[in-house]
């Protein structure tokens, strides 16, 4: 039977020029699971609102077609009347948990559609087993880590006991592991429950394990297939902007016609094709990684035996030792609540250790404060949104300088070439807020350049924007690299540590378990699970291999085919 | 950071039905504003103050001391000022003027210690279902809760965006009062956007949970009236009657007393 049942369906929000969905046709079978995946604006959360009938209910547009979610016609029923069939879990999981406990989290869903007391009771207790929470009925969500809140979101649209489940952007910001946790759930739910799920992603290793994926663009799907034929369009996924899995990604640069999906079916092929890992090709690499890390200049930032807590809470950081050098492009991984923003937030001030010292150009921060710190450090949150509010890019790049009393002559050298750095010469009079997301990410890390700080610090620079956004961001970080800045960033995306960080610190519950030079720390896959981390397939090929290699092109170069 | 005043402990007060920690709450407030004189409140302010440590939330105290200082300082002096009496006291204000000055402060603190004592000891759930339970409709109810709840998720929003601007250089504790409202701008914008865009969201995710979705809700929340409901309740209108047989009698109040 049909769980979903999609006609002709087109939506354009109000006030919007071009339409959010065109065109959508889409049939899912009862128990399918299905991923959507697709660039940013490409349909997949309107796609989502459109399955329990926030559009067109809650949103205000202009719909055209039908949805029917088994057999129930959304335009005819209320959302709330909707969401017994369809649960719908946010990607923003803080915004979606309002209630002081756990239980009351989960029952609140059922509460509405008054179910008797003991059946909620009973579903709370399956729910939050189902998801890994049972023991913690009684803990405020406030005090959960990332990736239990979001498990506590699922469960609590789980208790509604709905026949689809649509999860949009479930893992975005979790680790390594939790995402695969979220998608372990997934899994189970299918299994057991026969539940149709919906989920949107744009990590590829995740949506690898659906059955069937749907790639969207501008409003469309532009492809819609099981799971193991769709990850082999590895062209058409480029081309769209979607980041293909690295392993049948690999076997096309290396203009294999046969693609494995796994790391076991690769390291299979890899093998019975007779090729080989190029010994001097592998040496050149590992000499180029010591070259570069012989070019350092003097430490910048130093942290000797730092402890913080936060007021009433247990130690966040345990003892770290560190030290920076400068022009070193650096990430800080570690799973939720391992401690990564904590640490970051010492080097330009805004925390002051519990115990220990930090010292920025030789000097305790204590001693400097952020204001005077902010002109050697610089520090792009991870939200973009809590750093803008100027009416203009311009006046959002100058802000920093204005502050600091430069003469407008001395702001006007300074905005141009923090805009040119990150490539929005021309957009000065635009308002940052009519921006993209990867747009206003821009602003915010030109309106720290303007500062002109040796030091770059960013948090999670790559959460929310889309691979082709990922990719562009991470090249303009590492050409500010390149322009002589340090740079230090916090981050989740193991792609992208592997492929441009140089040297990896690795935190667990607030201590450095592993340091090292990218390579290095990659090369220990075992330990690295430890702490809920996983480097990407690729890097788990080459493992397998015997050699660490830190993207395609370097496993493609270190190849040899013949003889 | 604990962004709730709720303070998750096992006491008496703690499990009491929330009908009946509001009833206290506005018991306290009548028999605060019963009198004026601050010796008379003084007395409201110690059942008050003996409520919230049988309930142990006297610690939310620390939380919110500074907002009681000030109101108690600048209420004194203000009241004081804007009233009169016969006798002479300090410069401008009369003794008379002194005590309506320092009762109406007090007056104000016993109340906001009274709202702290049933925020510590009642969870938000409680508060709705209490009113429930008393014939406020749910929505209502809800929303008011939503406000409750709203108050500190913007605390912790304001507080990441404050981060965001100093490490790019905003001073916000130096210069006068208009140039230090000035520098608020870069706070207020994201922060009214943020909150903006995570009611969104709330709203979402309220609907998409079937808020509303039949005409009466279970409540899974278990609350009644046991032994030590009546209990309190007694203990309240022991109290109150006779403060309010007191007032009948013109008690507690200040002598001379002309302008107010």
């Amino acid at each position: 039977m049909l769980s979903i049942d999609i006609r002709d369906l087109s939506y354009r929000y109000r006030g919007q020029k071009t339409p959010a969905l065109q065109s959508i046709n889409l049939q899912v079978e009862e128990g399918d699971f299905v991923v959507v995946m697709g660039p940013s604006e490409a349909g997949k959360s309107t796609l989502c609102a459109c399955l329990n009938g926030l559009v067109p209910h809650f949103f205000r547009g202009k719909f055209r077609g039908e949805v029917r979610v088994l057999g129930r016609n959304t335009r005819e029923h209320s959302v709330a009347e909707m969401a017994e069939l369809v649960g719908l879990v946010f990607q923003d999981f803080e915004a979606q948990l309002f209630s002081t406990n756990v239980a009351l989290e989960v029952a609140f869903g059922p509460e509405n559609f008054n179910v008797p007391w003991e059946e909620i009771d009973r579903r709370v207790r399956r729910s939050l087993s189902l998801v890994g929470l049972e023991g913690m009925e009684q803990r405020a969500p406030a005090t959960l880590s990332g990736g239990q809140k979001q498990k506590l979101a699922i469960a609590s649209v789980l208790a509604m006991e709905p026949k689809v489940l649509c999860m949009d952007e479930p893992t975005t910001d979790l680790d390594p592991v939790s995402k695969l946790g979220i998608f372990a759930i997934a899994d189970e739910l299918r299994r057991r429950h026969d539940m149709t799920l919906v989920i949107v992603e744009h990590e590829t290793e995740e949506a690898a394990k659906a059955r069937r994926i749907v790639l969207m663009k501008g409003g469309t799907v532009v492809k819609d297939g099981p799971a193991h034929e769709v990850l082999r369009e590895v062209d058409l996924m480029e081309s769209i902007g979607v980041q293909p899995l690295g392993v049948p990604q690999y076997f096309h640069a290396m203009g294999s016609s046969e693609l494995p999906l796994t790391v076991e079916e690769g390291v299979a092929e890899f093998q019975a094709r007779g090729w080989r890992i190029d010994e001097a090709a592998y040496e050149a690499l590992r000499r180029r990684d010591a070259e570069r890390a012989r070019s350092y200049g003097e430490p910048i930032i130093r942290v000797e035996g730092l402890s913080y807590s936060y007021p009433g809470e247990v130690n966040a950081l345990r003892g770290v030792d560190l030290e920076v050098r400068r022009g070193e492009f650096l990430a800080i991984v570690g799973q939720n609540g391992s401690g990564k923003t904590t640490l970051v937030k010492h080097f330009n001030g805004l925390l002051e250790p519990t115990e220990g010292r930090v010292y920025v150009d030789g000097q305790e921060t204590t001693k400097q404060g952020v204001y005077k710190l902010g002109q050697k450090v610089a520090y792009v949150f991870q939200n973009p949104d809590h750093q803008i509010f100027s009416d203009t890019v311009y006046n959002e790049v100058a802000f920093s300088p204005r502050i600091r009393g430069c003469s407008e002559k001395e702001i006007e050298q300074r905005v141009k070439e923090a805009l040119e750095a990150v490539g929005l010469v021309g957009m000065e009079q635009e308002d940052p807020f009519s921006l993209t997301k990867g747009g206003r990410q821009r602003v915010a890390v030109a309106s720290v350049l303007s500062a002109r700080p040796e030091v770059i610090i960013l948090d999670e620079p790559t959460t929310g924007l889309d691979y082709a956004e990922q990719r562009s961001m991470m090249e303009l970080v590492s050409r500010l690299n390149q322009q002589g800045h340090t740079i230090i960033f916090v981050t989740h995306s193991m792609w992208v540590v592997a492929e441009y960080a140089h040297r990896v610190v690795v935190l667990k519950d607030g201590k450095v378990l592993l340091e090292g030079p990218t390579r290095e720390v990659f090369a220990r896959e075992d330990l690295l699970r430890e702490t809920f981390l996983q480097p990407p397939q690729i890097v788990s090929l080459s493992n397998c291999l015997g050699k660490t290699l830190l993207s395609v092109p370097e496993l493609v170069q270190c190849t040899r085919t013949g003889g | 950071m604990d962004t709730y005043l709720y303070l998750d402990r096992n006491t008496i007060v703690h499990r009491l039905d929330p009908r009946t920690k509001i009833m206290l709450m506005a018991g306290s407030f009548v028999m605060t504003l019963l009198f004026m004189h601050p010796a008379w409140v003084a007395m409201a302010l110690a059942v008050v103050l003996i409520h919230g440590a049988v309930s142990k939330s006297l610690s939310n105290l620390k939380r919110i001391w500074w907002i009681l200082f000030m109101l108690f300082t600048m209420g004194t002096i203000l009241w004081a000022l804007f009233s009169s009496g016969p006798t002479p006291f300090v410069g401008p204000i009369e003794w008379e003027a002194f005590l309506f000055g320092l009762g109406n402060a007090l007056r104000i603190d016993t109340m906001i210690i009274a709202g702290m004592v049933f925020l510590s000891t009642t969870r938000n759930e409680e508060i709705v279902l209490g009113m429930v339970k008393m014939g406020v409709p749910y929505r209502f109810g809800f929303a008011l809760s939503t406000a409750l709840r709203l108050v500190p998720t913007i605390n912790a929003t304001v507080y990441t965006i404050s981060q965001a601007q100093r490490s790019r250089g905003l001073d916000l504790d130096s210069g006068n009062a208009i140039v230090r409202l000035k520098k608020n701008i870069p706070l207020v914008v994201p922060a009214f956007l943020s909150t903006i865009r995570s009611t969104n969201v709330f709203g979402m995710a309220l609907d998409s949970k079937g808020f509303g979705a039949r005409p009466t809700r279970t409540n899974y929340l278990r609350v009644g009236f046991k032994t030590a409901d009546w209990v309190f309740l007694a203990i309240m209108l022991g109290l109150l009657i006779p403060g309010i047989y007191l007032w009948a009698c013109k008690l507690g109040r200040i002598p001379g007393l002309t302008k107010f």
